[in-house]
């Protein structure tokens, strides 16, 4: 890499499905936050970039209303339409074109009350043909994804369930997260609401409304700026064909190329041995044995066996998604930005009630679209 | 706190969008019974619905080519519920089939009838059942049909 990022300051909000503050606030609260932490000023950040979509939001270009919200008044800004973490990648290429030495990435969701999530995602479907028909949707989606890796590898609907426990166990212990009452069991999540099957309501997590930030430097004003920094050590990138019949959706071959790319730039050879930690973008429990596997982490097909092992909850040998992820809260378009602050805060020991042991390395994700047609990965280590 | 102001901003819209050829014909094709689909050059991979380019080769395609009616029910959901313009409604259980028709390399997804939603499998056999009379749209198909029994059910 010709020159070394690093994430130097991150805040987040409470998620709850109806925010008692504007998004503009909420905006200006993340950044005041930010600079307040770092002691510096709006005169200190380089460029700006967020995350937000426009039919989520019912404004055309919506983040002009944020901008002088972040201290960006007469500054460069640029946002990214899908998720938070792809506003990071925009930020960190930034930084290493050498124009800029600082970048703030903000990422502000409203999807718990402005308007029907559910809308915005069958708006990514094709309008023509998929849209009017309406079966593909994104539950219906990884609905089919989910059966098909359970067929395959045998594994059961109370396994599944373990695995949306296992994530409503860790959100519990997530302060910012909305509250349940009690921790759902097994017996529980088979007794909740069916979708598409298997999946049912407790394998999903509540859409909310918050939001999340971060700064980025270049390793020279990294060091001035704090002694813990979070260096990005890679990243990837990967898109697939539209139509689901056309892709491999239990493989999620854009996810092992982006994977791949981004392990390769971190010089990552055995991504299960090295990686200490993972958050990653599961909007159903059933995504997270087909994408851990997909990003090498557990061998393809040993879902059943994972959950069973431990292995991966909070104080197992590689946890994933210790925060809860998704399951404990779907900021849209900030789901995966959340995911990064998540890691940040665990490798530099922040975390307090979440906190893994040891987080050296982690790996963060997001997705977008039907059965994850698109994956951001990116590695973090101190 | 102090309770939120909101506004209530109500939009509604009629997008114009262009379908483009190959979904047009589509279209036209299920209205006169025909299911069709489009063969690569280079990869010789036969997708439906037909699109316009291959992503992998990124080459032009212009082959229509009409593939079975029958095919293979490689995967499936039973689902509970619908979206309805951004909201979940329930519903009587239905079959979402995804189907590998004879001739296609691609998948499609449709509603399966025929069997009920806790005998359904992967590898069962599938066909095409049209609406009488077909319409100007996609929704001349109207579902698939298992045409074998299982054979748990053919062992008896």
């Amino acid at each position: 890499m010709e020159r070394k990022v690093a994430v130097v300051g991150y805040t987040q909000t409470n998620y709850e499905k109806e925010s008692p503050i504007s998004r503009e606030r909420i905006a200006f609260d993340l950044a005041t936050a930010i600079l307040q932490k770092l002691k510096i000023s709006r005169d200190d950040v380089d460029t700006i970039v967020f995350s937000s979509n426009d039919f989520m939001d019912g404004r055309t270009i919506s983040e002009v209303y944020l901008v002088q919200r972040v201290g960006a008044h007469m500054k460069d800004e640029t946002k990214a339409e899908a998720d938070g973490l792809n506003a990071v990648l925009y930020a960190w290429m930034r930084i290493m074109s050498g124009q800029y030495n600082t970048a703030l990435v903000v990422s502000i969701s409203m999807s718990g009350s402005q308007f029907r999530p559910l809308l915005v995602q069958n708006h990514t479907l094709d309008p023509a043909y998929e849209r009017p028909r309406g079966l593909v949707n994104f539950i219906s989606g990884a609905a089919l994804q989910a059966r098909a890796y359970m067929t395959k590898y045998h594994m059961s609907e109370e396994n599944l369930a373990q695995y949306a426990v296992k994530s409503l166990e860790n959100a519990r212990k997530n302060p910012f997260t909305p509250k349940r009452d009690g921790v759902p069991t097994v017996k529980d999540v088979l007794n909740s609401k069916p979708l598409y099957d298997p999946l049912r309501e407790l394998h999903t997590g509540p859409f909310v409304d918050g939001g999340c930030a971060v700064l980025l430097a270049s390793e020279e004003r990294a060091k001035e700026l704090t002694d813990k920094p979070v260096w990005i050590k890679g990243f990837g990138h990967s898109l697939d064909t539209y139509y689901i019949g056309d892709r491999n959706i239990i493989r999620v071959n854009s996810l092992r190329d982006a994977a791949k790319r981004a392990y390769k730039m971190a010089g990552i050879k055995n991504p299960s041995r090295d990686i200490s930690l993972a958050e990653i973008h599961t909007n159903f429990a059933s995504e997270e044995p087909i994408f851990t596997e997909a990003l090498g982490l557990f061998p393809d097909g040993s879902g059943v066996k994972t959950i069973k092992s431990g292995i991966s909850r909070r104080e197992g040998k590689l946890p994933v998604n210790p925060s809860g992820g998704p399951i404990g809260a779907q900021p849209m378009n900030a789901t995966g930005l959340v995911r990064l602050v998540e890691a940040v805060s665990q490798l530099r020991g922040e975390a307090g009630p979440t906190q893994v042991k040891r987080a050296r390395t982690a790996v963060v994700h997001a997705q977008e679209g039907v059965c994850a047609q698109h994956n951001v990965v990116g590695i973090l280590g101190v | 706190m102090p309770e939120n102001i909101n506004v209530l901003v109500p939009i509604t819209y009629v997008y114009k969008n262009r379908v483009g050829q190959f979904i047009e014909k589509f279209i036209k094709g299920l209205s006169q019974k025909k299911i069709l689909g489009v063969k690569c050059p280079k990869c010789k991979k036969v997708y439906v619905p037909p699109r316009a380019v291959c992503g992998k080769c990124f080459s032009r395609l212009d082959k229509l080519v009409e593939v079975g009616q029958e095919g293979i029910l490689e995967n499936f959901t039973v689902g509970h519920v619908t979206i309805d313009n951004g909201e979940l409604k329930d519903a009587p259980p239905y079959i979402l089939g995804v189907i590998k028709l004879k001739k296609a390399d691609s998948a499609i997804t449709a509603i399966v009838k025929g069997v009920e939603p806790n005998e359904a499998k992967p590898g069962l056999a599938v066909r095409a059942v049209w609406k009488e009379p077909p319409e100007d749209n996609f929704s001349s198909l109207d579902y698939f049909e298992i045409i074998r029994p299982s054979a748990k059910k053919r062992r008896r």
